[in-house]
């Protein structure tokens, strides 16, 4: 017994219903009976579909990387792994154009609808002659195009459909750790996958150990400055409110606050809004959208978050604080948490820390990959 | 011999708490054991909605026992569901959930005209009261039963037409939602 969707084949997760065997492991995507086959989902790509136009130069390394991976995708997947704020994205385009050139179908996917909504709008102005089709929950009437982008849970619907897939954030939720997510959007593709990440966690050196990939890699934002390497502080929990206290007050730049639960956000922002121009937002807070335009526009000069805000947002001349007690954070969101500074080109950058209780692995892996992504783009200046 | 096997595991089963009720409605009153909100509507989607038949249990694996003896001798009967929705699931999920209740069961309920009821607003889910059909034959007492509770349409639609075939009625509903009868 295997499910043709997910994977499965632990007879634990298989059922008798009514209908015959079903697989539970994938369930919440719907029932598929394990007599039933998947078909690829079938639509047409349109002639001329992959023009493409940016408003923007792209810089030497983004063209060259652009190039290495349209060119590794002949042998294989390719892991794309670059540092917060390459740009990413516009390094997929060129691939992009060429599978769209030959009428093959091309998928983008992503965690978080925000960004497939963000995305779907930039990818519409780049293919100005194309179809972007943005599929997300409670957005799924139109499910064809000549460039779908969705969120990666969106992928059941396309058995075997694409012939390139490009999943962005792989170490982040919910890809992360969920294997029958991933077995769902690996077998929605049945030509090649981009696997896009700025670190590479155990989970997926298992999924990549299975597959024939090269990777590709830049080390290198297009503002050609290092990524910002923060101060850490080892402090207890109460001094360190004293010592963020002093912080806040010191900070001359908009400010994000990362914590560790929605419980911290909540006391932080009650505590410190006495004091400060600040907001607060977590997954599921009712304002999550209004706070969030608020910090975006300058209203409040503190945002207290939780880790929803470690991935696509990018605000100018930022600086960061990462309080990282409890059960603290792992590498792959110290990394992206501390690239929300000197995103863009005329980005003057911001302060970034760690305060925490000690000195956990996570944080001392983190300042080890930040170092050699620096020392890395010291070679390609010199270059 | 005398402990049932429970499909859910301790943390879920304690996280599904019973909160049993009596709601009124227009004057007719029914019972309740959930409230329509976390840990019960996700169970309830993943069982109608993804036809997940394996939760069928889950749902009165506490309240069986007790349905049994609250309500000795009434027949119990169903709340029709759509017959696409039957052929879609491929199973009566309200039969299903009540399937361990030992009250004889009865299909005595026939919908006029086929209408799903979801993503309907309040006043087109008040069209459910009119929409029942008595089928059964006259029975002594009836317990008319449904999953979730929101304007109360169905029950009251059931029980207006089933009045004058059963000398004594009662309601009964897995769950409803709070808001919705304010």
């Amino acid at each position: 017994m295997k499910c043709l969707r997910c994977g499965n084949s632990d007879p634990a997760y298989f059922y008798k219903g009514s209908k015959g065997y079903y697989c539970r492991k994938c369930i919440r995507f719907s029932r598929l009976l394990l007599e039933e086959e998947l078909e690829p989902y079938d639509y047409e790509i349109s002639i001329g579909c992959q023009e493409y136009h940016f408003d923007y130069e792209l810089t030497k390394d983004q063209k060259e990387t652009s190039k290495r991976c349209l060119t590794k995708l002949t042998d294989g997947d390719v892991l794309l792994l670059c540092v917060c704020g390459a740009g990413k994205t516009e390094i997929a385009v060129e691939s992009i154009s060429a599978y769209l050139q030959k009428g093959l179908k091309v998928a983008y996917a992503i965690s978080r609808r925000e960004v497939v909504i963000e995305l779907s709008k930039r990818f519409a102005d780049i293919f100005k002659h194309a179809k972007v089709t943005a599929v997300y929950g409670g957005h799924h009437d139109q499910t064809k195009g000549d460039l779908i982008v969705c969120t990666c849970h969106q992928l059941y619907r396309y058995y075997q459909t694409f012939d390139l897939l490009i999943i962005d954030e792989v170490d982040a939720f919910p890809l992360k750790g969920n294997e029958t997510l991933m077995n769902i959007a690996i077998s929605s593709c049945r030509g090649r996958i981009i696997f896009s990440t700025a670190t590479i966690d155990t989970n997926l050196k298992q999924v990549l150990k299975q597959r024939n990939y090269s990777s590709v890699e830049l080390y290198v934002r297009p503002s050609y400055k290092p990524l910002s390497v923060p101060k850490t502080v080892c402090l207890n929990r109460y001094i360190a409110l004293l010592y963020l206290y002093r912080m806040m007050k010191l900070m001359a730049n908009q400010c994000i606050v990362f914590v560790t639960s929605k419980k911290d956000c909540r006391q932080l922002f009650r505590l410190f809004s006495h004091f400060f121009s600040c907001t607060y937002v977590y997954s599921d807070h009712e304002k999550r959208d209004e706070n969030i335009r608020s910090f975006k526009q300058k209203e409040k000069k503190f945002i207290f978050s939780t880790t929803v805000l470690e991935r696509g947002i990018t605000i100018h001349n930022i600086s960061v604080i990462i309080l990282n007690f409890g059960k603290g954070f792992d590498q792959s969101s110290l990394i992206q948490m501390l690239g929300r500074v000197g995103r863009g080109v005329g980005d003057q950058g911001g302060e970034t820390y760690i305060i925490s209780e000690h000195y956990s692995s996570a944080v001392k892996n983190t300042l080890a990959y930040l170092k050699e992504a620096n020392s890395h783009l010291e070679m390609s200046v010199l270059r | 011999m005398f402990i049932k096997n429970d499909p859910l595991c301790l943390k879920c089963r304690s996280a599904l708490k019973v909160k049993r009720k009596k709601v009124q409605i227009e004057g007719i009153s029914f019972e309740t054991f959930f409230d329509y909100d976390g840990i019960f509507k996700s169970l309830l989607l993943q069982f109608k909605e993804c036809y997940d038949e394996a939760l069928a249990e889950v749902f009165l694996y506490e309240l069986s026992d007790y349905i049994f003896m609250r309500y000795q001798g009434y027949r119990i009967a169903f709340i029709p569901s759509s017959e696409k929705k039957r052929q879609q699931r491929g199973f009566d999920h309200l039969e299903k959930i009540f399937k361990e209740v030992k009250l004889k069961k009865v299909h005595c309920f026939e919908m006029k005209e086929e209408i799903t009821q979801e993503g309907k607003n309040l006043f087109e889910r008040r069209k459910m009261i009119t929409n029942y059909r008595y089928t059964g034959k006259p029975v002594k007492k009836l317990l008319i039963v449904d999953d979730v509770v929101t304007t109360g349409s169905s029950l009251i639609g059931a029980y207006t037409c089933a009045k004058p075939y059963a000398e004594k009625i009662k309601l009964l509903s897995l769950a409803y939602k709070n808001s919705s009868i304010q």
